[in-house]
């Protein structure tokens, strides 16, 4: 091993959402125009179970956009596994556009552990 | 075998580690996997990185 790096989720990748919307039984994503309570954006939308609004991803920027009412409309903390599930998708989708295998393991406390065998 | 293990925790976030790799060549490994799951907050090498660099660093020194 010789280096390490943490990186923050950026959700870009469309096809990642599709998949990690299926991993997590949610219906799938929308393109388009979404009105929140008080505005209109555009993006690809992702009804997570229990929220009022969408969260919706500018896939140019990495953003997230939504509207919880300080959590009285939908808990941020069930953004997280979305975002978990959308990182586990992307990863395996590159790896595998590069021809590499990927085996998946779950770890304690949640963690979802990817291996990317690139070869000897 | 050279490996890229990929952490996501619960929360989304991810780390990225490689094993098996000389040098520097395992930056260039996973940067395809680092650009794209999102931006860098943090590097740290391991102790390898830093030993294989001082040993192609030697290795070009006897070749002067």
């Amino acid at each position: 091993m010789s280096h390490v790096v943490q990186i923050a989720t950026q959700v870009r990748d469309a096809a990642a959402v599709r998949k990690a919307c299926d991993r997590l039984g949610l219906d799938d994503p929308v393109e388009g125009e979404v009105k929140l309570f008080s505005q209109t954006v555009s993006g690809l939308a992702v009804q997570l179970a229990k929220w009022r609004y969408p969260v919706v991803f500018d896939l140019t920027t990495g953003e997230s956009k939504f509207d919880n009412y300080q959590g009285h409309w939908g808990n941020q903390k069930e953004l997280d596994p979305f975002l978990q599930a959308y990182a586990v998708e992307k990863t395996k989708l590159v790896a595998r556009r590069k021809g590499y295998s990927v085996t998946e393991r779950s770890l304690e406390g949640g963690n979802i552990q990817l291996s990317v065998n690139v070869g000897a | 075998m050279k490996i890229i293990q990929v952490v996501v925790s619960p929360d989304g976030t991810t780390k990225v580690e490689t094993n098996g790799f000389s040098g520097s060549s395992c930056r260039q490994a996973s940067e395809f996997l680092e650009h794209a799951l999102g931006s860098r907050q943090s590097e740290r090498m391991k102790s390898e990185f830093h030993q294989s660099h001082e040993s192609n660093l030697n290795t070009q020194a006897r070749q002067h």
